[in-house]
């Protein structure tokens, strides 16, 4: 399919590594700590911490070569969806 | 003659059910699903109120004089409860204008990946590790703390 999966959530490297050892995940996953690049993405749910952390709330982005957004969904994607957008990708 | 039961009562809560777990079960707000929770919601009132008129107009005929009231009572609910996951919430998480639209340049970041190595988005869209190229890349964020 030719795309680049990549994870972000506020979780640190080392519980990302965590999350990957127990996952078998093999694409990237990022630690965003201090949930600056969620609020750049306007993705922090407002009313809700964890351990005094802000969190994100679910989003996928397909972004293109040239750096353009050319498929979102803000609620929990399936699959399906996501190839559906990515083929549509030229 | 032994009142009929009051169909009518028993199908207008079960399609409001249906109105309801068609959506959440979607876990969408595609607006097809809305309309099809919106119509299923119209169904379910018609059905619930010419079952209410007949237990109550023909109750020689017809039974449903207790269950009609509760049976309607739990359908409003559950088509208020479609109603608000359909209007409210998305309003509160969905309608806030700056997350990245279709069209947007998506906003430039670096981050940490799990072995605290950093990543930025323009060097994962120029790269072409393992000799293809890659086409796009798919952003996930997700809740963490897992």
């Amino acid at each position: 399919m030719g795309i680049q999966p990549v994870a972000v959530s506020v979780d640190s490297p080392e519980e990302s590594q965590r999350l990957c050892q127990k996952a078998g995940l093999t694409f990237p996953v990022l630690s965003d700590a201090k949930a600056q690049t969620t609020h750049r993405y306007d993705l922090v749910l407002p009313a809700e911490r964890w351990e005094g952390k802000e969190i994100s709330g679910p989003g996928e982005f397909l972004i293109d070569n040239s750096g353009t957004v050319r498929w979102r969904k803000l609620t929990e994607a399936r699959g399906s969806q996501i190839l559906e957008a990515a083929q549509r990708l030229q | 003659m032994k009142p009929k039961w009051n169909w009518r009562l028993w199908a207008g809560f079960a399609v409001s059910v249906l109105a309801l777990a068609i959506y959440v079960f979607e876990f969408e707000t595609t607006r097809q699903i809305v309309w099809l929770s919106a119509a299923l919601s119209v169904v379910a009132i018609v059905l619930l109120i010419a079952g209410l008129r007949r237990a109550y107009g023909q109750s020689g005929v017809y039974r449903g004089k207790v269950a009609g009231p509760v049976l309607t009572v739990l359908s409003v609910l559950f088509i208020d409860g479609f109603a608000f996951f359909s209007y409210k919430v998305p309003k509160g998480y969905d309608s806030a204008t700056n997350k990245p639209r279709v069209g947007d340049r998506a906003p430039e970041f670096a981050l940490s990946d799990s072995h605290g190595a950093p990543v930025a988005l323009r060097q994962l869209l120029s790269n072409s590790g393992n000799g293809h190229t890659s086409k796009g890349v798919l952003l996930v964020f997700y809740r963490g703390y897992w």
